[in-house]
């Protein structure tokens, strides 16, 4: 296998609710062209193209195609990938999997969500159909609110069952999901291409926040946002040839479990906190990178996070601390941007959650770190020679890791 | 209107054509739901690891070899999760927040899901005890809503 770098990244100039002043392929094209600007490239440069948008969400099933010329991809080779919240990251992986195979010396991933011109809520009632089909064999009855009908407040559902179990086992109390989202949203006032910026957010302001679904409150949930973001992959020659400053891809992993809560691996069956299938992703990412110790080796983390329990749930799924030690981590200030080990330096999906975008975005933002060209205030200031991003997906059951070095991976 | 919007032309896009239709009731399910129409659960055993499931796949998704044993599964169990929701599935706020528990029935190994009744939900936890409410044999008609909801043991 070769070696691949990111050399080039490119984000539409502003992450919102509602982009009213361009079209779907207009706001993916303002990625593209800034990924471009961004490494000096030009679309004669580009080999291939993988695209990346979450299904239904705008109701479009070829966006890859409608919007092929804007993201000059007319001639070329292209897929689209898509694997729920993991959709940026699967199609980065994708591209990897181009270059390191020798087939594609640069491919460019490109990944969007217009929330505002689709509807979120019909997307996941059409993504979530085998999840309900394992709702129904759970004997979760649909119809109705008496019986077995578990459902509730209907999506926050199943994130709520999670959280509670990690609160249970981890001994952390709801009001580390209030910190851990209120440090989000101070990180995403920070960096430009974040959605919900509050520079003075407080545990005691999300607290204050109503319940959706216990324990999760309506201010530890991430919105829907516009927004489109770009990468460009290349080899170790190319990158040599064009690049001044690169990220370097040292592994790849991902894993899927059941798609009942994400657990029935190993006898576990169940728990929505288990997350198995993130644990066993992780050690296979380690290991292709050579990683022995991540606690010690990794600088910085992206982790995936619809909700603000997860970021704590997920560091201790990645290995990255003990069980029952992130909110320790959160509460001595480990975790900020100038922390020991900063996590969601970006502000997260909590703060930013254009879909097809927040998987990539997580790798984006480690690649961004470890070249020093974090914008506005993010840049954390240690050096940052290795970083894992994380993406989670599916049907709740679905993980991938990325990691990053700021050298080529020695073999 | 924000500068830019009128622009464009938005084009309502409700299709109403067809439907799918799944079928979800699986010979482990069938097993169930007759079973519930007696007030009792009935799941599906592996003979190679032990686990049991209710209601029961064909097969063990942990050893991946056909399974057909049934086994009677309790109608007590622990708490394993849950979540009190404050709206209904369309966003209504509820009078009284429904209360959905995730139950690790006694004698299986999966969980199965419900709603907790006549509790006040800040005093749910983990590892309470529960069984089911079935409704009245009169009312059973061998389908999942014959059971009535969670309560306390």
């Amino acid at each position: 296998m070769r070696d691949v770098a990111i050399i080039g990244v490119g984000y539409c100039p502003v992450f919102v609710s509602k982009r009213n002043d361009v079209s779907i392929p207009e706001m993916i094209s303002e990625a593209v062209w800034s990924a471009y600007r961004n490494c000096g490239l030009t679309p004669e440069d580009m080999d291939a193209f993988t695209f990346g948008n979450m299904h239904t969400f705008e109701g479009v099933n070829m966006p890859h195609l409608w919007s092929a010329d804007h993201i000059t991809a007319l001639g070329k080779p292209i897929m689209r990938i898509a694997t729920g919240g993991t959709t940026g990251m699967s199609a980065f992986h994708c591209a990897y999997y181009h270059v390191a195979s020798g087939l594609y010396d640069t491919v460019m991933t490109v990944t969007f969500e217009k929330h505002s011109e689709g509807d979120a809520q019909v997307g996941l009632a059409g993504i979530i159909t085998p999840e309900i089909m394992t709702m129904l064999s759970l004997g979760i009855d649909l119809t109705g609110g008496s019986g077995m009908c578990g459902l509730g407040g209907g999506s926050a559902g199943g994130i709520s069952f999670q959280a509670t179990s990690y609160l249970h086992r981890s001994g952390a109390g709801i009001e580390h999901i209030d910190a851990q989202a209120a440090l989000e949203r101070r990180n995403a006032a920070k960096n430009p291409y974040a959605h919900l910026k509050d520079p003075e957010c407080t545990a005691e302001k999300i607290a204050a926040t109503p319940m959706v679904s216990y324990p999760i409150r309506f201010g530890h949930i991430c919105p829907t946002t516009d927004g489109a973001t770009v990468c460009i992959l290349a080899s170790a020659e190319k990158a040599a040839k064009v690049a001044d400053k690169a990220a370097w891809i040292h592994a790849v992993a991902n894993c899927t479990s059941d798609p009942t809560t994400g657990n029935l691996i190993e006898g576990l069956i169940t728990d929505p906190a288990e997350q198995m299938s993130c644990q066993i992703a992780a050690k296979k990412a380690y290991e292709r990178a050579g990683i022995e110790d991540p606690k010690k080796e990794i600088d910085l983390v992206e982790i995936y996070n619809g909700f603000a329990h997860q970021t704590l749930m997920y560091l201790e799924k990645l290995g990255l601390c003990e069980a029952g030690e992130a909110h320790r981590m959160l509460e001595r200030g480990e975790t900020e941007i100038d922390g020991r080990l900063p996590v969601n330096a970006s502000g997260g999906v909590v703060s930013t959650n254009s879909i097809g975008t927040s998987a990539l975005n997580r790798v984006t933002e480690c690649a961004l770190q470890i070249m020093g060209k974090a914008e506005g205030g993010h840049q954390v200031p240690k050096k940052v020679r290795k970083a894992l991003a994380h993406g989670w997906g599916g049907l709740m059951q679905y993980n991938t890791v990325t990691i990053l070095g700021d050298a080529p991976l020695k073999r | 209107m924000g500068e830019g919007k009128k622009d464009f032309r938005v084009v309502s896009g409700a299709w109403e054509l067809s439907g799918f239709n799944f079928r979800v009731e699986g010979r482990g399910m069938r097993l169930m739901m007759r079973g519930m129409k007696e007030g009792k659960f009935t799941g599906i055993r592996c003979g190679s690891c032990n686990m049991v499931y209710l209601p029961g796949p064909f097969y063990c998704r942990k050893c991946l070899v056909e399974i057909d044993e049934p086994v009677d599964v309790s109608d007590h169990g622990t708490i394993r999760s849950f979540t009190a929701t404050m709206s209904d599935i369309r966003g209504n706020p509820l009078a009284e927040p429904q209360i959905a528990l995730m139950v690790q029935l006694d004698g299986c190994d999966s969980w199965i899901m419900g709603v907790l009744r006549d509790v006040d939900w800040r005093e749910v936890r983990i590892g309470q005890r529960v069984k089911v409410r079935w409704k009245p044999p009169e009312e059973r008609t061998g389908s999942l809503q014959d059971m009535d909801c969670f309560e306390y043991e």
